[in-house]
């Protein structure tokens, strides 16, 4: 059944349009009157077929000159696409590398904020501890005071073995006093005894 | 650490088990491949599973790019601590840390490429590897954990070069200060220690809980993670998280966070925290949180930032923890979605 609808619908289709569709049916006929007004007997006839056949020819030609614009046409707007395309490709690529820019630019930005975060983390635990003029200043008041008390001490020592030496001068000339007292003492002990021993001695 | 205990459960009930297991899993560590593409993450029934990040992400995925591309038993313990060279994923758990080839460890059946074990102080203790650290310019790995010691490996000849001893109590993790070659170590004994790798000494000891404005003594003295940036370091644990400046040994700023955290790194001008709550915190250097973003797992313990040159598709923060999901977060400011065991 499907085959001979087929047949069926060729047969209709060439009958319709047995010469091709539009300017090549135009050719066709222009060629198939031609014949006919080369073999035509009259005057009249053949001047209306001589009309006829150059309106078909003008026809023609100006379908031409149209296909041969639109063929311009066409070439020119292939032409303005691949523009288009190119300056989007150059676009992409820009953007590509743009992108690439500052993919490197967040990186050291990322590495700065590192820096400053260190930065500040050691900031923070620096001024925990107090500032170094004022210790300095301490330090060194510090020192004076020390100075002054060594000094204080020195002159104090310096008047203690004055103080010493001085008693020991008033003791030692103290005992040699006494020495001196308990010698006398012995001799004039020895003398009594020497006188009552003389008195003694004489009296038988 | 905690340990997990086998399910006794009679045969024929495998999904019970598997949901069983997966519901009691914990994912104690993650790691990025050197190629950026692939995600590695331990869990406590010692199983690493492999991620792929670029499938993951990719905008045709899947439920079954968000599942392993492939999972295999790497150790008998739980897998404590991973990290990467450019070439072998390191991974440590109980006393023994083992090597794999990141090419190959896709294929079926792969073979560790060899096992060492840090000399012990008695062949009976076996304690666990917390920490692992690779220190690029001598290319060694330092292994850290129940033992207290921080043990120094050499990656060319495997041979065990230095025992650094001062830790009174076990040492939870590692980090590596790079302008003078000095790995910080943080323990359960509560002080940050500072080791000179050139003179094998200990440097500086920072006792975190004697100081007043971070101490928590209600929460115990442990420090559970490390981060340092050369001048400053963040630790936190018991006492509160706390940014110290590390040449004058002072704690600056107090980051006020009552959750005890596990895991804090620094990233750009923030540091990211997350430890015992679902939320990744950020925060500014002057003690601000700028954000708050909940993950799946109700705790989390380890957070990995995937910043290889070669992905930057793939440049992500990914979170794991008391679950068996690892949240993904493409864009700091909310969570993507989740990879699962």
């Amino acid at each position: 059944m499907g085959t001979v609808t087929d047949d069926e619908v060729i047969r209709k289709r060439l009958l319709i349009d047995g010469d091709g569709a539009g300017d090549d049916r135009r050719i066709n006929l222009l060629v198939k009157s031609f014949i006919k007004w080369c073999n035509s007997g009259s005057q009249e006839e053949g001047y209306s077929q001589y009309q006829h056949m150059l309106s078909t020819l003008s026809q023609c030609e100006f379908s031409m000159g149209k296909t041969l614009l639109v063929y311009d046409m066409n070439l020119r707007e292939m032409e303005n696409y691949e523009k288009n395309y190119k300056k989007i490709e150059c676009s992409i690529a820009g953007a590509h590398e743009k992108i690439a820019e500052c993919k490197k630019q967040i990186l050291q930005a990322k590495r700065i904020r590192k820096n400053r975060q260190e930065y500040d983390a050691l900031a923070k635990v620096i001024q925990r501890h107090p500032d170094r003029h004022e210790t300095l200043k301490e330090l060194e008041a510090l020192g004076k005071e020390l100075e002054h008390l060594s000094h204080i001490k020195e002159s104090v020592e310096d008047k203690l073995e004055l103080r010493r030496k001085q008693f020991h001068v008033l003791l030692s000339t103290i005992h040699e006093l006494q020495q001196t007292l308990e010698n006398d003492e012995k001799l004039s002990e020895v003398e009594e005894a020497q006188e009552t021993s003389m008195e003694t001695d004489p009296k038988p | 650490m905690e340990r997990a205990m086998p399910q006794a459960v009679p045969l024929g009930q495998m999904e019970v088990l598997q949901a069983l297991q997966r519901l009691h899993m914990i994912i104690f560590s993650q790691n990025v491949s050197p190629c950026g593409k692939f995600l590695a993450a331990g869990n406590n029934y010692g199983q690493i599973a492999i991620f792929s990040l670029s499938a993951s992400l990719s905008s045709e995925a899947k439920e079954e790019s968000k599942k392993p591309m492939v999972t295999f038993q790497a150790h008998d313990g739980p897998v404590y601590s991973m990290v990467s060279t450019d070439r072998h994923l390191l991974s440590a758990g109980d006393g023994e840390v083992k090597a794999w080839l990141w090419a190959e460890i896709l294929k079926k059946g792969c073979k560790e490429l060899w096992r060492r074990q840090p000399p012990y102080r008695t062949s009976l203790e076996v304690p666990e590897i917390n920490a692992l650290l690779l220190v690029p310019k001598e290319n060694s790995l330092i292994l850290a954990g129940g033992d207290c010691q921080l043990h120094t490996m050499d990656l060319e000849t495997g041979t065990f070069t230095r025992a650094l001893w001062g830790h009174t109590d076990y040492i939870h993790c590692l980090a590596l200060r790079e302008r003078s070659p000095e790995v910080l170590s943080g323990g359960e004994d509560g002080a940050v220690r500072l080791w000179d790798l050139r003179t094998a000494k200990e440097v500086q000891t920072i006792e975190v809980y004697k100081h007043e404005e971070c101490s928590r003594p209600h929460n115990g003295r442990w420090i559970g993670c490390l981060a340092t940036d050369s001048d400053w370091m963040v630790c936190g644990g018991g006492p509160a998280l706390t940014l110290w400046h590390l040449r004058s040994s002072t704690p600056t700023t107090i980051f006020p966070m009552r959750a005890p955290q596990k895991h804090v790194t620094f990233y750009q001008d923030l540091i990211l925290s997350a430890g015992q709550g679902r939320c990744v915190n950020q925060w500014q250097l002057s003690g601000e949180l700028k954000a708050q973003v909940p993950g799946s797992s109700p705790g989390l313990l380890s957070l990995s930032l995937n910043q290889q040159p070669a992905a930057p598709e793939c440049k992500v923060l990914t979170a794991a923890g008391n679950s068996c999901r690892v949240d993904v977060f493409t864009n700091l400011g909310y969570r993507a979605f989740s990879l699962s065991f």
